[in-house]
């Protein structure tokens, strides 16, 4: 009898995991306030990837640096919270956003019309520009975009860089992200790849990872911004925290210690 | 060549790290799967029809889709769903997430092991450990479980040896296990970027681990070799 | 008085009712064997004497303790099962030996489980041990098996399995002995050495019960014969009187099978 009434909770409990894991909680509105939610837990989570030279580690450190890690940090100061940089993987940004699981994406994101559609996102801080990558070797023959028009382009999936490339017709490959892109390039496997300028400046040509590869034709202009969940009252307040750290004179100093000063908007 | 030797520590430094992940993985999966497959299988085996309807019913589900559609429900369906992100969002909560993940979909996959290892053991085993006055528990550690043990050490050797390669999964959830950390390399991280002979010498660290737990296995298949069952 | 009283056991499988009110029994020191063809519910009956199957309707007398009575048998305990059951003793057909545990350790596994559930246990272990392997050892000794104690299962011979499956039976000094088809699994010329080991025991005024097919060995060393057929007792009596003076007509046509 004992026997029986043990298997008949473990019964019940197997039932009720199942239904736990099917799924019966609604969805909560977002919370009433994300500045109230990340102050109360006491850590602002950014959602990252490896991108020099915007978020990376130096050669031997464990430590975030970039523009947007060093501005990341300077905000959640401002807030009044630890900040925490936490890999993703780019395709899960906006599930990690509305999973709670980070609270922001600050990562050199192309403010296209998809990332403003799943996400609240603040004002654009920094410019960039799709710009084409060749073999340098090549680079005299591709100066203008109707010269590349037969190539084989190596694109990030669903980015910017993509978008530009369909409209103006050309053969394109997707491929996870910029860095497999520029691998692509580099193997031979595509004769050209379109990535963001600002990265194109770190890691393409004399002294970086890809010395023999080169930029030639920008094919459009576009703007970087910082994505928050949607609702999220984060926005204004990054957005108040821009201007103010744009009129001291903090963003031009951070934007000089990596390079990219040419690219602010101010 | 020499830029080689200039990448060779930083990269690794870093697949040790991941491999550390990999190998945390791979060691809460064994503490928590092992013990928790024995129970889902003596649930399958009940007599009591819904329990062990149910139990094979989850066991199916879960043998029967992949582990990585496991591993982002688990990790992203709190905070989605229910809007309370139980994990957080660190590498602590995704290394938990996935170690949960791990544990379910592999003590699934065990309990199978063990129900045919049980099964398999005579009728005669049970019935002279009864009529020697053996209560059911000491008839199943003292009699019952090292003929088990034996029975099943190869399917599971195999099955842990997969689970070696299956860490790499977790990297769905963002998990910096050893393949993450070697891919990096090729993403760009450190200021190296490009490379793929990273990628490839994380299969070294994979070969040598494998190696190791079949040496490991076969010693034990031997050490348990002085008794026919 | 007896030292076993088996009555009226009845015992169904679903729609088929194998036993059909069963009563017999023995004198202390005195070997009953049971004979009749298969399918004529003899293993069923000693498995349900044996706890093995749990008859639907009986009651069964060991030494004046009642060890099994259908009407109360859900009341007891798994404890108050055990200790009853340990009354009696069973050989298997099938040896039943542990395999993973020497010949010694075969024998001495059951009463060492059992000598922890002594209140001076922990005080008296390494006596309470020690007096247990002497015991086994001796028991091994006397079924010719000295030689073997180190030795796992699937080193020996049938015969000698067989020898430690009944040592491992009689170290929990059961009252009765009970043998299921001992010789069955066996071949042909090892099982003289396991009668031999039976009758032996017969000498020494063991209570045993065999259930068997060898009718020359049982006639030689029972003093009483169960003849079953179609899950009743067709004949019973004095082992010469059953086979040399064969009352009824199935018990000859029996025997008459058997012989030719």
């Amino acid at each position: 009898m004992r026997k029986k009434i043990i298997a008949l909770v473990l019964s019940v409990l197997m039932i009720g995991l199942c239904f736990a894991l099917a799924g019966c909680g609604d969805k909560e509105p977002a919370a009433d306030s994300d500045l109230a939610y990340i102050q109360g837990k006491g850590t602002l989570v950014v959602g990252i990837t490896d991108f020099a030279p915007m978020d990376f580690q130096e050669e031997g450190s464990e430590e975030w640096v970039g523009f947007d890690a060093d501005l990341a940090k300077k905000f959640a100061e401002s807030l009044g919270v630890a900040v925490e940089f936490q890999l993703i993987e780019w395709d899960y940004k906006v599930t990690e956003l509305d999973g709670k699981t980070i609270d922001c994406v600050w990562n050199g994101m192309t403010l296209t019309e998809e990332v403003k559609a799943a996400m609240d996102c603040s004002k654009a801080y920094c410019n960039n520009q799709q710009i084409v990558i060749v073999p340098a070797d090549k680079a005299a023959d591709y100066q203008t975009a109707e010269a590349c028009k037969d190539l084989q382009f190596a694109v990030e999936n669903g980015s910017a860089g993509e978008e530009v490339a369909t409209e103006l017709g050309f053969k394109i490959t997707e491929v996870e992200n910029q860095a497999t892109a520029l691998q692509e390039v580099a193997a031979g496997t595509c004769d050209a790849a379109i990535i963001d300028s600002l990265m194109a400046a770190a890691m393409v040509g004399e002294g970086t990872s890809y010395a023999n590869l080169t930029y030639t034709v920008g094919l459009n202009d576009e703007e970087y911004g910082v994505g928050f969940r949607k609702g999220s009252d984060l926005v204004e307040k990054f957005n108040a925290f821009l201007d103010a750290a744009i009129a001291d004179g903090t963003v031009d100093a951070i934007a000089e210690t990596y390079n990219v000063q040419a690219a602010l908007i101010k | 060549m020499s830029q080689f030797f200039q990448q060779f520590p930083t990269v690794f430094a870093a697949l040790n790290v991941g491999f550390f992940q990999t190998l945390k993985l791979f060691f809460c999966t064994l503490l928590g799967a092992l013990p928790l497959g024995l129970i889902i299988s003596f649930g399958s085996m009940s007599k009591f029809k819904p329990l062990s309807a149910v139990t094979r019913v989850f066991v199916w589900i879960v043998r029967g889709t992949p582990l990585m559609i496991q591993l982002l429900i688990i990790f992203f369906f709190p905070g989605l769903v229910w809007g309370n992100p139980i994990w957080g969002g660190g590498e602590s909560g995704r290394f938990a997430a996935a170690t949960v993940a791990f544990i379910i979909n592999y003590a699934c996959y065990f309990s199978e092991i063990y129900r045919g290892g049980i099964q398999s053991i005579p009728v005669g085993q049970h019935e002279a450990s009864q009529v020697l006055g053996l209560t059911k528990s000491q008839t199943f550690f003292r009699v019952v479980l090292l003929q088990v043990i034996k029975r099943i050490v190869p399917p599971m050797s195999n099955e842990i040896i997969t689970l070696v390669k299956d860490t790499s999964l977790a990297r769905i959830i963002a998990l910096q296990e050893i393949i993450w950390a070697g891919q990096s390399f090729m993403k760009g991280s450190h200021g190296i970027a490009g490379q793929i002979w990273p990628l490839f010498f994380t299969g070294v660290y994979y070969l040598l681990f494998s190696g190791i737990l079949t040496l490991l296995f076969n010693k034990l298949e031997k050490k348990l070799s002085y008794f026919k069952v | 008085m007896a030292i076993l009283e088996v009555s009226n056991i009845h015992k169904s499988f679903g729609k088929t009712e194998v036993l059909k009110g069963i009563s017999f029994s023995l004198e202390k020191g005195n070997v009953l064997s049971i004979i009749g063809s298969s399918g004529s519910g003899k293993t069923t009956l000693l498995r349900c004497i044996n706890f093995l199957e749990t008859a639907d309707v009986g009651r069964i007398t060991v030494d004046g303790d009642v060890i099994f009575d259908s009407d109360t048998q859900a009341k007891l305990s798994a404890k108050e099962k055990r200790d009853k059951q340990l009354k009696i003793g069973l050989v298997f057909q099938q040896f039943n030996l542990f395999p993973q545990y020497n010949v010694l350790d075969n024998v001495t596994l059951a009463p060492r489980l059992r000598a922890k559930e002594l209140p001076d246990y922990k005080k008296n272990k390494k006596q309470i041990i020690a007096e247990i392997e002497e015991k086994a050892k001796a028991l091994l000794a006397k079924m010719g098996l000295s030689d073997k104690l180190e030795n796992y299962p699937c080193e020996l011979s049938g015969g000698q399995q067989q020898r430690v499956s009944i040592a491992r039976a009689m170290a929990l000094e059961p009252k009765i002995l009970f043998f299921d088809e001992p010789t069955s699994a066996l071949d042909p010329e090892l099982t003289g050495e396991i009668l031999k080991v039976i009758r032996e025991l017969a000498e020494e005024h063991m209570t045993m019960v065999i259930v068997t097919h060898e009718m020359s060995f049982a006639k030689d060393v029972s003093d009483h014969i169960v003849f079953m057929d179609q899950g009743v007792i067709a004949e019973e009596g004095r082992a010469d009187e059953v086979f040399d003076n064969p009352q009824s007509e199935r018990l000859k046509a029996f025997l008459n099978n058997i012989n030719t």
